[in-house]
């Protein structure tokens, strides 16, 4: 096991290297810079600006640099740990990612635990009574929750709040607590704000999960390991528990890693539409207006924890799974 | 839900000689489908004698499995048993098996302490993600009371006794560590594990090569000569009936077709379908391989023939007989009995 681990760390460090140029060119791709966009978006104000100072904005970002030198001295200050600055938000790049990440986490992590204290159970419930009224309305729900994108829910969400609270629930604090100092009420308002998202950004997640939870679950039930463990005299929960769920339970287990990345990215659609101070909405805003190193870092961090979350997810499988571990 | 043991009520149990471990009698197991009803187990009766080898054979879908299943109540959810007894003697009392809870206490008990079986694939009778020692110590600890560690030890004598190569080390092992023939083998220790005076073999040597089948057939003569149990062998290959079992159930679409000591059955086969059967398999000529196959084929289980289930196949069939309702059992000889007109039975219809 720990070779393998080490094997795949090695691993790493090629693919990020390739993912941070491929990624560098791509952001770099559209015509112009940020500074062509920036001062486009003066322009269209009416002002009037002086080439000299354009030309001195250019050299001031090492934009005037060709690419491969412009490239190397974000990626090498990149791995000193050194983000840069962000241009649009005149503010480092590491400064943003600190203030927007522990919302994304925390919108994330409330939302995965919704996940799979519903998803499971329902799952579970959905398969060992199939066709009853209760897998019927399981079905039906978390098919709706599927099908229902997560923009036009949180569309529909501040509606229905607005109707019934007066409250336009935006943002994740109050109009007046928005500047106040840390605080337990501050801390209550927050948690006040956060489970709309955190809900939204969850019901896709659980409608899936119960629909994969059940298909799994009905995949191992008729096997005969199961009838013989039944005619072994084992009854009637470890039937369940010990063995086909064991192993419906497998592909879950192993996914888990995979939400690493949606940390960050998970509430894009979410973020934009209830008005959130998350790093999805940041990355956006920061692609179209070519501030490439703010863009450049978040994807970076994105890349390094989908690399993560996936060697997490083969580790937890070869734990879970005697089969995977045999061959590794 | 009474967990009192249904025994006195049975009228019959009192005919029943008192060396006789399981007696099915009429036994009618059905599916339930939207398609329709199939009858896979429709009026069976069969007793085991403790310590015999019974052989129960037919095609594919002839209902051999579905008994086995019923015996152990472990039929699929679509399945129900609508009729007939299965009393299992259970300390000296006949219980009807048919009667008690599905999967609850008296069942259980039985299953896997009383009655073991062995199943036709054991790559996908142990779980892949358990040990084999996990699953057969579970097997242990639930008939017996014992500890992790002297179950454990139990299991490896089980494993050294079904000749794994290994035992200490087979018990960590799991199936995928382990060759075909040694599965089987360890499905055996498993089925053992409890010494159950029946032991139900499914098919259990269809899924291995002839030289384990070989193994795996001396293993059980070996062992049911040790321990004493009596053995339901289910199989459709008449070589394992013939050097294995002592009386035979000859069965087709559900229905018992011939039944009686295995050296009557073939050496003077009655039914023409039994004769079928045994005319079937390749003899070996001078210059050539002769087989002779039974005509035509089994019929849709939706749509089964009226009166006599095999005679739109058979070669003797009587016209306004056969086709209009079902022979009765016939006595031939002594535990011998067949259920064609040929024999009778054609006056007590009238």
């Amino acid at each position: 096991m720990l070779p393998f681990i080490a094997k795949r760390l090695l691993l790493m460090v090629p693919t990020l290297i390739i993912i941070s140029f491929v990624g560098f060119i791509i952001i770099q791709a559209p015509p112009g810079d940020f500074v062509s966009s920036y001062v486009a978006g003066l322009q269209r104000q009416g002002d009037v600006i002086d080439p000299e100072l354009i030309a001195g904005l250019r050299s001031r970002f090492g934009l005037d640099q060709p690419l491969h030198i412009q490239y190397w001295r974000w990626v090498s200050n990149f791995a000193q740990g050194n983000l840069g600055y962000s241009m649009s938000l005149r503010q480092p790049v590491a400064d943003i990612i600190l203030e927007r990440l522990p919302f994304s986490v925390t919108i994330s992590l409330l939302s995965l635990i919704l996940v799979y204290v519903i998803g499971i159970p329902v799952g579970i419930l959905s398969a060992t009574r199939q066709y009853s009224l209760a897998d019927y309305t399981a079905t039906i729900i978390s098919f709706l929750g599927v099908a229902t994108p997560s923009f036009l829910l949180a569309l529909v969400m501040l509606w229905l709040l607005f109707v019934w609270t007066g409250n336009a629930q935006l943002g994740l604090y109050s109009m007046e607590m928005q500047n106040a100092p840390f605080s337990l009420a501050k801390m209550l308002d927050l948690l006040n704000h956060i489970w709309l998202p955190a809900l939204i950004v969850g019901i896709g997640g659980t409608a899936g999960l119960i629909r994969t939870m059940r298909a799994n679950l009905l995949d191992e039930l008729p096997k005969p390991y199961v009838t013989v463990a039944r005619a072994r005299g084992v009854g009637p929960t470890k039937l369940l528990y010990k063995y086909p769920l064991r192993i419906a339970i497998n592909p879950v287990i192993s996914t888990v890693g995979y939400t690493l990345p949606d940390l960050i990215e998970g509430e894009v659609l979410v973020s934009l539409v209830l008005g959130l101070p998350t790093l999805a909405p940041i990355l956006l805003r920061a692609l179209l207006q070519q501030d490439m190193w703010l863009a450049s870092s978040v994807i970076m961090i994105q890349a390094i924890l989908v690399l993560i979350g996936t060697l997490l997810s083969d580790i937890l499988l070869a734990i879970v799974d005697p089969r995977i571990r045999g061959s590794i | 839900m009474s967990n009192s043991y249904p025994t006195s009520t049975l009228d019959s149990a009192l005919e029943i000689p008192a060396n006789t471990l399981l007696s099915v009698r009429n036994l009618q197991t059905h599916f339930f489908s939207r398609e329709g009803t199939v009858k896979a187990v429709d009026g069976v009766t069969f007793d085991v004698k403790q310590g015999e080898i019974l052989g129960i054979a037919g095609e594919s879908g002839c209902g051999k499995s579905v008994t086995s299943q019923s015996i152990m109540r472990i039929l699929p959810k679509n399945a129900k048993i609508v009729g007939g007894e299965i009393l299992y003697n259970h300390q000296g009392q006949f219980i009807d098996l048919t009667t008690v809870e599905p999967d609850g206490k008296m069942i259980r008990g039985i299953r896997g302490k009383e009655i073991a079986m062995i199943f036709q694939e054991p790559m996908t009778a142990f779980s892949p993600v358990h040990t084999i020692g996990n699953q057969i110590i579970e097997t242990i600890r639930i008939h017996q009371p014992m500890s992790q560690e002297e179950a454990r030890a139990k299991a490896i004598e089980m494993l050294y006794r079904v000749g794994m190569p290994n035992p200490g080390r087979n018990i960590d092992q799991y199936t995928f560590n382990l060759s075909g023939g040694m599965r089987q083998r360890a499905m055996v220790a498993l089925a053992l594990s409890c010494q159950p005076k029946l032991l139900i073999a499914d098919e259990p040597t269809t899924a291995v090569d002839v030289t384990i089948q070989a193994q795996i057939l001396r293993l059980l003569r070996e062992i049911q000569a040790d321990l004493g149990m009596a053995i339901i062998m289910i199989t459709h290959d008449l070589g394992v009936i013939a050097e294995l079992t002592d009386r035979v159930l000859i069965m087709y679409l559900g229905k018992e077709v011939e039944y009686g000591p295995v050296k009557n059955v073939f050496h003077h086969p009655r039914h023409p379908y039994t004769r079928g059967l045994l005319a079937s398999i390749p003899k070996m000529v001078p210059g050539r391989i002769e087989i002779e196959p039974i005509e035509g084929s089994v019929p849709s289980p939706y749509a089964m023939p009226t009166g006599c289930k095999f005679h739109p196949r058979c070669r003797d069939f009587m016209r306004g007989v056969c086709e209009v309702s079902e022979p009765p059992l016939i006595p031939i000889a002594p535990g011998h009995e067949v259920s064609c007109y040929l024999y009778g039975g054609r006056e007590e219809r009238a």
